[in-house]
């Protein structure tokens, strides 16, 4: 090699050695620059993503809180179920998803359509595929745990209801939040997909009820096996809530109730603070159905019932009072001096009235004012209605607690009413008539009272005056101890002079005694109570057209306070076409006997239905089982009367109360 | 053997370190990837990764103490064995992932292919390095492309498309070197530019095209292969400028980075060790590879300056391509990092690789 040759290839092999280091150190400078980026400027954004990858949130859903009635007993409760739920992430293919463990749990292609749709509709991160899982379905899940990365199997606290439909209307049911309750947002703080109280008690309480949700957070590998728990907030139970409800009470009246074979419902409240003590509305529903999602078969024929289960009568249900009412009528005509005591009626079974015949049920001869309560004669209120301003009566009517709502703590409730000129002025622009008035007078008409609004009425005339907010809860317990929940205002106060309560309440006592409501007396106790029949809301046409079908009967009422010198307990029974109100009185006297029981620390009367069974005899009175003792049933009460029960219904009822 | 204690003192001891550095920092990775809690200490890959690391220092002082010269000139021969052991692993080699690698004896197992660029050096810096033209002329472009295509045919039907393409850079770098026309390189740059949409229609199978667009738009598959490129980008971006920390890095250990002690290795160093261990690891390869093509430039001949340019550039594209896929930067490739990942043959030919470096510039001096 010459010298000069060695010399340029050396020279170029530096140059060339030069040039592959620069290169070096650039490609090496911007990876520096390019880690940089990405470690530090974009550090955020990817540590959020590592978290979502590899930890994952659990739901650990709280119970909710547990009703207990006035003596600690525990009505509503939680038990465990579990939901096999498929977990979406951000890649999650949800159909392969949910195939494979339609695959390993059996599910039909229904099934798996339906969640897919309704995934479609409403996406969820977390995907209900089983709820209510069997031991057998949850063990098939664990097992198929690696084939099934994207599934979870959710401990779910569920609503239980001991006692099945015992008071039932007063609870409520749970459900799932609906899309519409979302976008509403009627419920403040919701996830989608948690469960909600959506009627009673469990929808007005719900935000107590509830309680908080809690999460674990889990560190799961690539395949979704869980490794570890790095943190994890405790669900938080929601309030104890202690219910003024009484359950012996409310298991004697439904059992009463089912002892005599009626539907309808009852209050039971106690007068003096509007403490609701039971609370029925029959036929009931099951509870239990709805707590982990109801089958759409169960739901339609609960929906498609004619004696709608769902329907809470006791707030909902709007009825003319019939007779109940003469009590208003009495206090009014009382109070504002038109008539004494003393004043007398003749009653030979027909008066004209407005040039109209107005029948009464008996031939009662000349009777006074307490003689007309206890018999109930339509002839002796038609005059107190000849006598007294309709506007008049309303106002009385609205001071006992029969106009608007009784704000009862349940949700739904519909507002009484009764007829006044201005009223009807709104309704119909119709000017009112005397003949309207007459018909009010014996409380049919234009006339639509809850039995809640019935029941607040009689408390009113129990205490002396004091329009009680009835209401169904006295304490609660958010987690630090039992606080007393205090008893809502009084709506008002009427000022009743004592010869007009005294005259009333001995014209109710001899009702219980020697009147329409001797079949509900009860030895050595005087109680205070009046019947009434209201006309079921039909037109006439069908009435005559049905004949003696159920649904075609007179709804009976039965408005009480006992005892009758310091009541205590005051109450409605309705009895939906029971006929006549007289035939719900051994309802009340069974309550207020196992009441008066409890209070003196006497063993309760025997159950109803145990004794109906032991005497070997059907109950007592099937619906349309004509007749109390002593009166006489006219089948055809109050035919002449029209569509009482809502507004807008013409309205000369006459004749049918009693 | 030749041990001449006098050339002791040339060694540089500097490199040695920072290999050292480099293999230990791929230890605790592939310790931290693979820790046994149950035992609380390394699984068993770790113990046969520390095995190969032993094992790789005695080559690599064989490797070291052996003449290059003398290497150089039977380098043909070694071409030969390893061409011959190609063929063995063709038919007698064990089956993994697909693809047939590996030669077993007894519990040991090798990867012949790892050896590819080291005798590709000797043999390329023998040819250009032994003639006065070096690569200045055609022919011996294309004689020094023969040598080459051999082994990279062998390689890539196993089928070890990666390992086969680092081979290339072992080429490119040495004939540059070696006095290659820069007017060659830019037709052959204008030649390759107007023919890969070619290559892309009829030179490709439809899962490498795949493997191209799922770089250009992971998302598009994000379960499949996006999802690779996805997790070591999120691996690398979460470790934030000190990492996680030693066995904390939940990405790899949870199991969200695929084969994260060995094609992604680097991947979990930077998430456990963040933006700080990258730039020290950086360091330490850009260190190793500027102190390497020193040995090239004070080289006694051009032999010895050719055979370190080889092992240097195969080893530098390695490093950057590697650094830049566990990044989620470059497509995914199978394509370990060297003296990092784990894998004993690939440590076992790199240290041997680095024999050779360190043995060019000990014997600097004589003759």
């Amino acid at each position: 090699m010459q010298p000069q040759e060695a010399y340029e290839h050396r020279h170029s092999l530096e140059t060339r050695l030069v040039v592959l280091r620069v290169g070096i150190i650039l490609a090496i400078s911007a990876m520096v620059v390019g880690f940089w980026l990405l470690q530090v400027v974009q550090n955020g954004k990817f540590q959020t993503m590592a978290q979502s990858n590899h930890l994952r949130k659990l739901p650990l859903r709280a119970p909710r809180g547990v009703l207990f009635d006035r003596n600690g007993r525990e009505l509503v409760q939680n038990r465990r179920s579990w939901t096999i739920t498929v977990v979406r992430d951000r890649d999650t293919d949800v159909r392969a998803a949910v195939e494979r463990l339609a695959g390993v749990l059996r599910l039909d292609d229904e099934r798996v359509t339906e969640i897919l749709d309704r995934q479609k509709r409403q996406p969820l991160f977390r995907i209900p595929v089983v709820e209510r899982a069997t031991i057998e379905q949850v063990a098939a899940v664990l097992s198929h745990k690696l084939e099934l990365p994207e599934v979870e199997v959710e401990d779910v606290p569920t609503r239980a209801y001991p006692s099945g439909g015992l008071a039932a209307h007063l609870f409520g049911y749970v459900g799932e939040i609906r899309p519409e309750q979302i976008k509403s947002g009627e419920f403040s703080d919701i996830d989608p997909g948690a469960v909600v109280g959506q009627t009673g008690l469990e929808r007005l309480y719900n935000a107590d009820l509830q309680g908080e949700d809690g999460s674990r957070i889990v560190v799961v590998n690539s395949v979704g096996r869980q490794l570890d728990v790095v943190g994890e907030d405790d669900p938080v139970e929601g309030s104890r809530l202690q219910l003024t409800i009484d359950y012996d009470l409310q298991k004697a009246a439904e059992e009463s109730f089912q002892a005599l074979g009626f539907v309808g419902g009852s209050v039971f409240l106690d007068p003096r603070n509007g403490e609701i003590l039971a609370l029925t509305s029959l036929p009931a529903f099951d509870p239990n159905d709805f707590a982990s999602g109801i089958d759409s078969k169960t739901f339609n024929a609960l929906m498609t019932d004619p004696l709608k289960p769902l329907y809470n009568k006791i707030i909902k249900g709007r009825y003319p009072p019939g007779s109940v009412f003469k009590i208003v009528m009495a206090i009014a005509a009382l109070s504002e001096g038109i008539i004494t005591p003393d004043h007398t009626e003749y009653c030979d079974g027909v008066a004209t009235i407005y040039g109209s015949p107005r029948r009464c049920l008996g031939h009662h001869g000349r009777i006074d004012l307490i003689t007309a309560l206890e018999k109930s004669c339509n002839i002796y209120f038609y005059h107190l209605g000849e006598m007294l301003d309709i506007d008049t009566i309303h106002k009385y009517a609205a001071m006992l607690g029969l106009d608007g709502l009784t704000g009862i703590d349940l949700p739904g409730e519909e507002a009484s009413f009764v007829g006044s000129r201005e009223w009807k002025q709104k309704l119909n622009g119709e000017q009112w008539y005397p003949g309207d008035t007459i018909s009010v007078a014996i409380g049919q008409g234009y006339i639509g009272v809850t039995p809640l609004a019935l029941a607040t009425m009689i408390s009113t005339v129990a205490n002396g005056g004091t329009l009680i907010t009835p209401h169904l809860v006295r304490a609660e317990d958010r987690g630090q101890g039992w606080q007393p929940i205090p008893s809502p205002p009084a709506r008002g106060q009427l000022f009743l002079r004592p010869d007009v309560l005294s005259t009333v309440r001995e014209a109710l006592g001899r009702v219980v005694q020697s009147g329409t409501a001797i079949r509900g007396r009860i030895n050595g106790v005087p109680y205070a109570g009046k019947t009434g029949t209201a006309q079921a809301n039909i037109s006439l046409a069908n009435r005559r057209a049905g004949g003696d079908r159920f649904e075609t009967r007179d709804h009976g009422f039965f408005v009480f306070y006992a005892p009758l010198d310091n009541p205590q307990i005051a109450g409605v029974i309705f009895g939906e076409h029971a006929e006549h109100g007289s035939s719900t009185s051994p309802i009340a006297k069974h309550v207020i006997e196992t009441f008066l029981a409890k209070q003196q620390g006497r063993p309760l009367p025997p159950s109803p239905l145990t004794r109906t069974a032991s005497a070997g005899t059907t109950p007592a009175a099937r619906p349309g089982t004509p007749g109390a003792p002593g009166t006489a049933p006219a089948p055809g009460a109050g035919a002449a009367g029209q569509a009482a029960g809502g507004p807008g219904t013409a309205g000369g009822g006459q004749g049918g109360g009693r | 053997m030749i041990v001449d204690r006098r050339l002791l003192p040339h060694l540089d001891w500097w490199l040695v370190a920072a290999i050292v550095a480099l293999v230990s920092i791929g230890l605790v990775t592939i310790a931290s990837v693979n820790w046994d809690p149950a035992l609380g200490q390394p699984g068993p890959r770790f113990w046969a990764q520390l095995y190969a690391l032993g094992l790789g220092l005695v080559v690599m002082t064989v490797a070291l103490f052996v003449d290059y010269r003398v290497l150089a000139q039977r380098s043909v021969l070694l071409y030969a064995g390893l061409v011959l052991a190609l063929i063995v692993v063709a038919y007698l080699g064990v089956v993994s992932n697909g693809s047939r690698r590996w030669i077993r004896y007894g519990g040991f197992s090798l990867q012949p292919s790892e050896f590819g660029r080291v005798v590709l050096a000797l043999v390329l810096a023998m040819y250009y390095g032994g003639s006065r033209r070096g690569a200045r002329t055609m022919s011996t472009v294309v004689t020094g492309g023969l040598w080459l295509c051999g082994l990279l045919l062998l390689i890539a039907r196993q089928p070890d498309l990666g390992t086969a393409v680092t081979l290339i850079p072992v080429f490119l770098g040495i004939i540059y070197v070696a006095g290659l026309r820069m007017k060659w390189l830019a037709i052959a740059g204008v030649v390759a530019v107007l023919a890969s949409p070619l290559v892309w229609t009829y030179g490709l199978q439809d899962y490498q095209k795949r493997r191209v667009q799922t770089f250009l738009d992971p998302s598009q598959d994000p379960r499949g292969d996006g999802y690779q490129q996805i997790q070591a980008k999120i691996t690398v971006g979460s470790g934030g400028l000190l990492g996680k920390g030693f066995g904390e890095g939940t990405q790899s250990t949870y199991g969200f980075l695929p084969v994260a002690d060995n094609d992604f290795v680097f991947s979990a160093f930077a998430e456990e060790h963040g933006f700080l261990g990258v730039f020290v690891t950086l360091g330490l390869y850009l260190f190793v590879i500027v102190r390497s093509l020193d040995a090239a430039r004070l080289a006694r001949d051009r032999v010895g300056a050719f055979l370190v340019v080889g092992i240097i550039s195969g080893f530098t594209f390695q490093v950057v391509y590697n650094i830049t896929m566990s990044a989620g930067l470059a497509p995914v490739k199978g394509l370990t990092l060297p003296l990092m990942s784990y894998g004993g043959s690939s440590l076992l030919a790199t240290l041997a690789g680095f024999g050779l470096v360190l043995n060019v510039r000990m014997r600097r001096f004589t003759n």
